[in-house]
């Protein structure tokens, strides 16, 4: 046996007495189960975070990455909303005519990526069950991709036929963007009526 | 039985119920120069207008005309008040002769008030009422013949930025 496998017999044998010495020492002070439990634990309680209650108005405070409103009109800020914006049920959708963008990687005032809003659309009103006031309500086509075929929504309040064009879902409101191609509406609060407008009651109940 | 009693939490709340209320009545029918009447204005213009003309009434030219100058110079003469009144969309809104007249007085102090004539008068429901009836039928023609010109409130209106 020459020098170097001597050598490398000791390193062996000190390497082999410190991986006994630690495996043994972690085996005296922790417990198996004890650890599964505190795993257990962690992995339950993350999961349980995202549940709990968060007010939606915090949802319109403006970030930094957040993706741009559809359209130029600015969101109402501090409104107080319940529901699901990917049900046709939503408050904001009473006069939706087409798919949600909600349901389609965009939410239910911002276009899915890739989309372009368009900034030609129609305004109609709804009422929000929170508070019970009319909201002027921004409907605007998302553009440019082939459609998005999930959640498909029609609801008529505040809409007219086609002959009256300004005030109908039925139109495709790809105007003024590049492509005409329809992918999916969003609905953005851009204003409160006042309870005595008259002309909001009239569209909301026409 | 014991009277009921209003307790002085309730009868504030009263108060301020008594105050919105008024407020809320007093808004019915003011004219637009009054902050209630431009709310109400502005709200029919979001309505009923700012899906084409934009909120900020920057149209999408040439498709929408935009509303930020040249409208101001237009309406310098009889028939520029007639006409902002008689293109389709204003003629067809459903709106009162009254709150029309609201509404385009709004946009015109909104968006044109540095393309206004001097001593401009407000147009009045009656004016309104009086040429809404008689709708454009070619709206483009009308506005290409206008005294002053469209096109030209748009080529000073770019001069300006």
């Amino acid at each position: 046996m020459n020098d170097v496998d001597v050598r490398r017999a000791t390193v062996a044998r000190w390497f082999d007495s410190v991986t006994r010495r630690t495996t043994t020492g972690l085996a005296e002070r922790t417990s198996r189960r004890g650890f599964l439990g505190r795993l257990g634990g962690v992995l339950a309680g993350a999961g349980a975070l995202p549940l709990l209650p968060v007010e939606r108005a915090f949802g319109a405070e403006e970030s930094d990455d957040a993706p741009l409103p559809a359209g130029d009109a600015p969101e109402l800020v501090g409104l107080t909303e319940f529901g699901d914006p990917q049900s046709c049920d939503y408050w904001r959708y009473c006069g939706l005519g087409g798919t949600l963008c909600a349901c389609c990687g965009g939410s239910e005032s911002t276009c899915p990526p890739g989309a372009e809003p368009s900034p030609i659309t129609w305004v109609g009103t709804c009422r929000n069950p929170v508070d019970d006031r009319q909201y002027l309500i921004s409907y605007n086509d998302c553009c440019g991709k082939a459609v998005c075929p999930r959640c498909f929504c029609h609801r008529t309040v505040g809409t007219k036929p086609v002959y009256f064009a300004s005030k109908s879902n039925n139109i495709l409101w790809c105007f003024g963007t590049d492509s005409h191609a329809y992918h999916c509406t969003v609905a953005a609060v851009i204003g409160e009526v006042a309870e005595d407008d008259s002309t909001a009651e009239t569209e909301a109940a026409g | 039985m014991k009277g009921w009693q209003a307790s002085p939490r309730a009868k504030r709340r009263g108060r301020l119920a008594v105050v919105l209320c008024g407020a809320i009545a007093a808004a019915g029918g003011v004219p637009a120069h009054t902050d209630e009447g431009a709310a109400a204005a502005r709200i029919d213009y979001l309505l009923h207008c700012s899906g084409c003309h934009r909120p900020d009434g920057g149209g999408a030219p040439p498709e929408v005309p935009s509303l930020r100058g040249p409208i101001g110079s237009i309406v310098g003469t009889p028939e520029g008040r007639e006409y902002v009144v008689r293109v389709p969309e204003a003629a067809q809104a459903p709106l009162s002769d009254d709150a029309l007249a609201a509404v385009l007085n709004w946009m015109l102090r909104e968006f044109s008030a540095h393309t206004l004539p001097e001593g401009f008068r407000p147009l009045d429901a009656e004016e309104v009422g009086a040429a809404r009836g008689r709708v454009l039928s070619d709206p483009l023609r009308a506005r290409a013949r206008l005294a002053g010109g469209y096109e030209a409130g748009v080529a000073g209106e770019r001069g300006r930025h």
